[in-house]
């Protein structure tokens, strides 16, 4: 079975999200298998519990959670990424992040880039 | 299967590895460290790397830098750690270097300097691409 592995690097208020998003849940809903969405660079800013975001604009965080919830679609961050970016990753139930997303290192990277046919960065 | 599957299986057979394009100057951003830290950990996982060096990207490759005079640690100087990961496919775009009136000379051994058409082609060599 053909399977899809994304990454993405961009901040939550950037709208090349949107476009991830989008082509993330076009994706699923097409019953792809996606294995997992690893963030990096800036897009592992979307971890963070305190970002807020004005409520009629875009909310990049809530669509991936929900997507987290609805397809139980894996999302992982890195945490040098989200440390470096004022996420603290020292504790499993850290109230600073969003419980939707998985800390984990690039080592994960490795494993979805391995596992995956096919690999697509935003 | 039409004779067109088998061809595009044959292709597809031949592909393999993550091909990290670098197509940032060095120190700019963090484009490039983050370009790296990905390149040393597939190698620590004995997964196939090659790194292609694009646009403002192949200023990371130019020797005598010297990060220090703009208080940036030199990322630069893990490179010649890439034979230790065993990371040998080391591409740069020769119109890149033209463009910006640089000479081949580069802080790291084994660099392969290819023609447009030639690194489009070892780029297609890959499975997956990720570019920083």
């Amino acid at each position: 079975m053909k399977t899809l592995a994304v990454v993405v690097t961009t901040p939550p208020y950037s709208h090349l999200t949107i476009t991830a998003l989008t082509y993330v849940e076009t994706a699923l809903a097409a019953g792809i298998n996606v294995i997992g969405v690893f963030f990096y660079q800036d897009g592992a800013m979307h971890a963070n519990e305190n970002i807020s975001i004005a409520s009629d604009e875009y909310q990049a965080i809530a669509h991936w959670q929900r997507l987290n919830q609805q397809y139980q679609l894996p999302l992982h961050i890195c945490i040098t990424a989200a440390e470096m970016r004022g996420i603290a990753c020292d504790s499993i139930d850290n109230e600073q992040i969003n419980e939707a997303f998985t800390v984990s290192g690039l080592g994960e990277l490795v494993e979805l880039t391995t596992k995956a046919t096919r690999l697509v960065q935003f | 299967m039409t004779s067109s599957d088998q061809q595009e299986d044959s292709n597809l057979s031949e592909v393999n590895g993550l091909a990290i394009i670098n197509s940032k100057a060095p120190f700019s951003s963090n484009y490039g460290k983050d370009a790296l830290d990905v390149a040393l950990i597939f190698g620590s996982f004995e997964q196939k790397v090659s790194l292609f060096f694009q646009g403002d990207g192949v200023y990371q490759l130019i020797a005598n830098q010297d990060a220090s005079l703009v208080s940036i640690k030199d990322y630069l100087k893990t490179f010649s750690a890439f034979e230790f990961y065993d990371i040998e496919d080391i591409y740069v775009c020769q119109q890149s270097l033209v463009n910006r009136q640089l000479d081949e000379a580069f802080h790291i051994d084994d660099v392969q300097v290819l023609a447009s058409v030639e690194f489009g082609k070892a780029l297609n060599r890959h499975q997956h691409v990720l570019r920083f």
